[in-house]
């Protein structure tokens, strides 16, 4: 979802190239100064999605009748675009964009695309387009109780479906380097050799045996681990920023985080967690796809209650929190995790046994 | 769309909230409180108000100075094609439509 899919990038220059053509084409036009601004922009706003649909035609040619599809909605958007005097030109453009939309939509829930960022821009840029199309001016008198109630309502419910469907199907259905929400995988082979079993094993028993006297968090705490989280939730990560700014790299004896549930007797210890200094940067991976390291991207952080939220597809976050990253990271669970001995995550119901325990 | 889109981020946390992150609920509220504070400052600026279009500017500048401290910190922030579009030419094309103060048109 906040990446560019190849094959799409070609439709972002387009845009780019169609959006000073299109300012250009309105300057020279003497008919552009009979219309409001709201129809200028809407006409910039079209011709720039115009030019993304005949852009991915292209990269879509083996794909016939989605790149026939693109060359109709292209050339579609082109001329309305520019026939902004035209007495219907209202209605044939909340209808195409609103074709367009769902359209959108049906494609991806029927997973014969997934989002990524050219796709969300090209829906914002046509739902901006629709509200520009629909707000009603000084004058018009036909249609604008209609029109506002489009605006008020249609509109509002047009943005958040599509948001919506992007996200759920883009948390659904993640690629296989996003098999947790807001976590990127390292790539990998994809079976562990023999080798590779051997040395996950080595980390998994150095780590077990140098974190143990951890299991009082008293220790932990005398150590300089701190928790970096909300403690109302089941699991806390306990950060220690001695061995943050260190850059102990996988080292057992060093591990920069510490990982406790919250529990009714107290902190207990699930792991450790090492974590690399720089973004992009990922640690060694002795174990292959058993040690595959994960980077939190585009995570909502808030330092109130320090607690988070994952970013929208239309890349805010809630007020108060900010967009952040988190280096690379590697846990070892020393309890009995489902998921794996190095997985991303805790399995909750680990969680509630023990604090039940 | 502004107003739409802090109305999913407030939406967002609401999940987090009921998963036991309270603060992040709260923001969310008050996210959402934002969405409606700049719907109403779009109909102001649709009916001509002054005072809604110096407050439409102020809060642009704003989101723009915010987003661009962002994208200088060393922190990840997003730098996406969608976040560009929505946090920082967004605020731009407001504030450039916005700047204009005709008496005539401004009341």
């Amino acid at each position: 979802m906040f990446d560019i899919a190849p094959d799409h990038a070609i439709g972002l220059y387009a845009a780019l190239v169609a959006l000073p053509v299109a300012l250009l084409g309105l300057k020279l036009r003497r008919a552009s100064a009979l219309v409001p601004g709201t129809v200028l922009g809407a006409s910039v706003l079209m011709a720039m999605s115009g030019a993304i649909h005949l852009g991915l035609v292209w990269t879509h040619r083996d794909e016939a009748f989605t790149a026939a599809l693109f060359v109709m909605n292209g050339v579609a958007y082109i001329a309305l675009s520019q026939t902004y005097t035209w007495r219907w030109w209202r209605p044939a453009s909340v209808a195409l964009i609103t074709a367009t939309l769902l359209g959108y939509l049906g494609y991806i829930v029927l997973n014969f695309d997934t989002p990524d960022q050219v796709a969300i821009a090209t829906k914002l840029i046509e739902l901006t387009a629709l509200g520009l199309v629909l707000v009603p001016v000084r004058g018009a008198r036909p249609w604008r109780r209609l029109r506002w109630s489009a605006l008020g309502v249609a509109l509002p419910v047009l943005t958040i479906v599509t948001v919506a469907t992007v996200w759920v199907d883009a948390l659904a259905r993640p690629d296989a380097q996003h098999v947790h929400a807001g976590a990127v995988l390292q790539q990998t082979n994809d079976v562990a050799t023999p080798e590779q079993v051997a040395a996950a094993q080595r980390l998994y028993d150095q780590t077990t045996a140098a974190i143990a006297p951890y299991r009082d968090w008293r220790t932990a705490w005398a150590a300089g681990y701190r928790p970096g989280g909300s403690q109302t939730m089941p699991s806390t990560h306990w950060m220690n920023q001695r061995y943050v700014d260190a850059g102990y790299v996988m080292d057992p004896q060093h591990p920069q985080g510490l990982v406790y549930a919250n529990t009714k007797h107290g902190p207990v210890l699930l792991g450790a967690m090492f974590q690399m200094k720089h973004l992009g940067e990922f640690g060694p991976d002795p174990g292959g796809p058993l040690t595959a390291w994960h980077q939190h991207e585009d995570v909502c952080f808030t330092p109130f209650g320090i607690e988070f939220s994952l970013m929208t597809p239309t890349a805010t976050c809630p007020v108060g929190s900010i967009d952040i990253s988190a280096p690379p990271m590697l846990h070892v669970w020393i309890v009995d995790n489902p998921a794996g001995r190095f997985a991303v995550d805790i399995d909750d119901k680990v969680v509630r046994k023990i604090d039940q325990g | 769309m502004q107003s739409l889109s802090w109305l999913i981020a407030g939406i967002s946390a609401l999940p987090f909230a009921l998963a036991g992150e309270v603060d992040i609920g709260v923001l969310g509220l008050i996210t959402m409180l934002l969405a409606l504070g700049t719907l109403l400052l779009g109909i102001g600026v649709l009916w001509r108000r002054r005072r809604a279009r110096a407050w439409a500017i102020a809060l642009e500048v704003v989101c723009l100075l915010g987003a661009a401290v962002l994208l200088v910190l060393p922190i990840g922030y997003n730098s996406g094609v969608v976040s560009l579009m929505v946090n920082v030419a967004l605020p731009i094309a407001v504030i450039v439509l916005l700047r204009k103060d005709s008496s005539q048109a401004f009341a």
